[in-house]
């Protein structure tokens, strides 16, 4: 345990000194010409553009985000446009070639997109009954008779992104703890549902055996449909990782990502803006640094994966 | 005529409000039929927009994995608009067999958004792929097929509401013009009649005025009613009166001319008749005649001196003496009367079968004030009226004489009343005419002469009948003369 409690602070501090080397260095890319041009039509434009990951069914993204954005470009005076992405990982190979100044980053795609793109996290929502973090979910249909991962032989396994902490770290981490060494070969089928709704839905239909999903997703979904409680169990949970948080490209002008911030942040004290958060599904939005990811690192050394060399791109 | 007037009126206004209500009603549900064909055309062109957004997706969601498979940006356009197309079909008042429509559809289409996201976020074998794809496909066809059956059904319910709303506006129309036709008809119609209603009674009454002026007295108007009725009933009146009036001037003027020839006949017969009468009391005094020759010169003196007394009278109406006007009292005047009214009855016994039972009673008032007035004359009318009313009583009898003082009309009034048989109607407007009399032996010149007597006083003189039986004679009069009666 002390090993791993080591490992655990050297992991935490190496972090920490990376995020202070990148946004030092980022600082400095601020002054450069091609900063400064961006800058510039940042604040000519006063347009910012966030990306939105599949958490629910695209659709549904888009319609839970509106409001929030409809109340940023009120409180700013920004131009606030949403765009959503079709899978996890796009939104780290296509920030740049689809224009985007920032996104409501997973805990996991933040991780891997960090020191790829250039990003500064702002702030994430905190439920209302305080809990600003979420964790992964492995589930079966209670009727299916699976308990434990021997008994999962020849099944199909749904996925819900490779760039995911719910919907693949934790299926990693599972399958560590179960010797599952090979899935593909393991499980008759594996597949990316894309979103955790549709993860969560394919067990419940049966169109898979086994699912995993985040808890938030899951439990949003319970509220509505009596038979995911009812007809799902659970088998295994993820430690806890940061909630999916807005961060913004690094070399957006300061004033803009401030405004956007401090809106965020002051959206609770605000009558209109609790009413945002309400139908959000948040309590408040907090404030976020690269310090609160060092679970995601942790958990994904504990699977054994290489953030540098993995591929987030699904199979 | 005034009710009829306000009725026609009345009628003519309540069917004027009602056309005027019903053009109003009219105009308010073709308008009503424009808004709700509007809006079913409206409804119509929602439901095809939302078909080609249908549409659209489906277009997405089959070029999806070819290599013109659009943008997920371009696919969220199109969903977005395609949701906010079903949304907004629910701000129109459908019923709720539609709405529960709607709302399946709604929910289906919710369906279909969700096999999309799938389809666009999944990542998986391509048995999977084409399971999901087809899935999201079919709910797309099969939206596409309801919608277009909704859209039949809307197009065939456009097509009735609509030619059952052109029906309508030609019915109407054609009630309008009606309207416009007939209304101006009714009122010339209404008009014509209230004329004629007017004019012919009109008429009716210029034609009997000219027949009156003609001196047709006898032309009555008939056959009018309401209140030309009454005019008509004031203008018979009017013409019987002039009639009454008209005879009752030529009788006056008749009397007139016979008052003057017998007065003027008096005034010739008199002296003769004197001169025959003095020379047969001379002859009866100095001749020596039997006794049977003797009594029948002294009937004829008898009966000389009867027509003296008629001549007498007869001048005396013809020529009344001056009234020697002086202030006098009238009880006085009134008891006198009465006293010698008493004296005359007793010289009337021979010929009342019971003169005793004639009794005079009297009552005046105690505060009858002097009177400017003949006294001559007027103790003359009431021994006159007071011995009439004995003689009106052959069985005998009451004659009252009542006198009294009018405040109102500063006049005395002397009430002579008996209780005899009393004066027959047909006689009771001619007693005060001359030579008119009831009584076998009467000249008929004593109340006519107290009329003269009375009217030269300024007073006045009336008779009627008591309703208990027996006449009354009234005599008014005034306690001040005119300055023109004094005069005389």
């Amino acid at each position: 345990m002390d090993v791993v409690k080591l490992v655990r602070k050297f992991l935490l501090i190496a972090l920490s000194l990376c995020v202070a080397i990148s946004t030092g260095c980022e600082r400095d890319e601020k002054i450069t010409p091609k900063a400064a041009k961006a800058a510039g039509k940042m604040e000519a434009t006063a347009t910012v553009t966030i990306g939105l990951i599949p958490e629910h069914n695209i659709f549904r993204q888009m319609e839970r985000f509106k409001p929030l954005a409809k109340y940023l470009a009120e409180r700013t005076g920004l131009k606030i446009e949403l765009k959503i992405l079709s899978r996890y990982g796009n939104i780290i190979s296509n920030f740049v070639s689809m224009n985007l100044d920032g996104a409501f980053f997973g805990s996991f795609t933040y991780t891997l997109a960090h020191s790829k793109i250039g990003l500064e996290v702002m702030a994430r929502p905190e439920s209302p009954e305080g809990t600003s973090t979420y964790y992964g979910l492995l589930f079966v249909r209670k009727d299916s008779g699976l308990k434990e991962g021997r008994d999962m032989r020849g099944k199909r396994f749904a996925f819900v992104d490779k760039a995911t902490t719910a919907g693949y770290l934790l299926p990693l981490d599972y399958f560590k703890s179960q010797g599952i060494n090979d899935y593909k070969a393991y499980f008759s089928e594996t597949y990316f549902t894309g979103t955790h709704e549709n993860a969560i839905y394919d067990v419940l239909n049966k169109k898979a055996d086994v699912g995993a999903a985040k808890n938030t997703v899951f439990y949003r979904i319970a509220k509505e449909d009596p038979r995911i409680l009812k007809e799902l169990a659970i088998l295994f949970r993820s430690p806890d990782v940061p909630e999916n948080a807005l961060a913004l490209r690094k070399d957006l002008p300061d004033t803009v990502k401030q405004r956007i911030k401090s809106a965020l942040l002051a959206m609770s004290d605000d009558p209109e803006g609790a009413r945002v958060l309400g139908s959000f599904g948040a309590g408040r939005f907090i404030e976020t640094t690269d310090q609160d990811y060092a679970a995601v690192f942790t958990y994904a050394e504990k699977i054994g994966l290489d953030l540098a060399t993995h591929d987030y791109i699904n199979d | 005529m005034r009710k009829r007037i306000l009725i026609a009126v009345a009628l003519f206004s309540l069917l004027s409000i009602l056309g005027g209500l019903y053009i109003i009603h009219s105009l308010s549900r073709a308008t009503a039929i424009q808004g709700n064909l509007i809006t079913l055309h409206q409804v119509e062109i929602l439901r095809e927009h939302l078909l080609i957004q249908i549409k659209k997706v489906q277009g997405d969601l089959t070029l999806k994995g070819t290599r013109h498979e659009r943008d997920i940006e371009t696919l969220t356009n199109h969903v977005h608009t395609m949701s906010t197309v079903i949304d907004s079909c629910f701000g129109c008042h459908h019923n709720e067999a539609t709405k529960s429509k709607l709302e399946s559809l709604h929910g289906r289409i919710d369906e279909y958004k969700l096999a999309l996201s799938r389809v666009f976020t999944i990542k998986a074998n391509s048995a999977l792929l084409e399971r999901d794809k087809d899935a999201a496909f079919s709910i797309g066809r099969s939206l596409i097929d309801d919608l277009n059956a909704m859209l039949a059904f809307t197009s065939m319910k456009l097509e009735e509401r609509t030619q059952a709303a052109l029906t309508e506006i030609k019915r109407t129309k054609s009630v309008i013009a009606l309207f416009i036709l007939t209304g101006p008809l009714l009122a010339v119609g209404l008009a014509l009649l209230l004329f004629k209603r007017f004019s012919d009674p009109i008429s009716s009454l210029l034609d009997a005025t000219r027949k009156l002026k003609s001196g047709d007295l006898d032309h009555r108007v008939k056959g009018l009613k309401d209140e030309f009725g009454e005019v008509a009933a004031s203008f018979n009146e009017m013409a019987g009166s002039l009639k009454e009036q008209m005879k009752s001037m030529q009788r006056a003027e008749q009397l007139v001319v016979i008052g003057e020839m017998a007065t003027g006949l008096a005034h010739e017969i008199k002296n003769p008749l004197a001169g025959i009468k003095a020379s047969i009391e001379i002859l009866s005094g100095e001749l020596d005649l039997k006794q049977e020759d003797q009594e029948v010169l002294t009937r004829i003196i008898e009966e000389i001196k009867k027509i003296e007394t008629l001549l007498r009278s007869l001048l005396n109406y013809a020529r009344p003496p001056s009234p020697q006007i002086d202030l006098v009292r009238i009880d006085h005047i009134l008891t006198r009367s009465l006293t010698s009214a008493r004296y005359s009855v007793k010289g009337l016994l021979p010929r009342l079968d019971k003169p005793h039972a004639v009794t005079f009673e009297k009552n005046f008032d105690g505060n009858l004030p002097a009177i400017l007035a003949d006294p001559a004359q007027l103790e003359q009318v009431f021994l006159n009226l007071l011995l009439n009313a004995a003689e009106a009583m052959p069985e005998g009898g009451t004659v009252t004489m009542i006198a009294s003082y009018d405040i109102g009309m500063d006049a005395v009034s002397i009430e002579v009343s008996d209780t005899g048989r009393g004066i027959e109607d047909k006689d009771i407007d001619k007693i005060f005419n001359p030579f008119y009399t009831t009584k076998p032996r009467g000249t008929g010149l004593g109340l006519a002469i107290c009329k003269r007597l009375i009217e030269q006083q300024g007073g006045s003189i009336s008779a009627e009948n008591n309703p208990g039986g027996g006449a009354r004679f009234t005599v008014t009069i005034p306690v001040n003369q005119d300055p023109e009666v004094q005069s005389r």
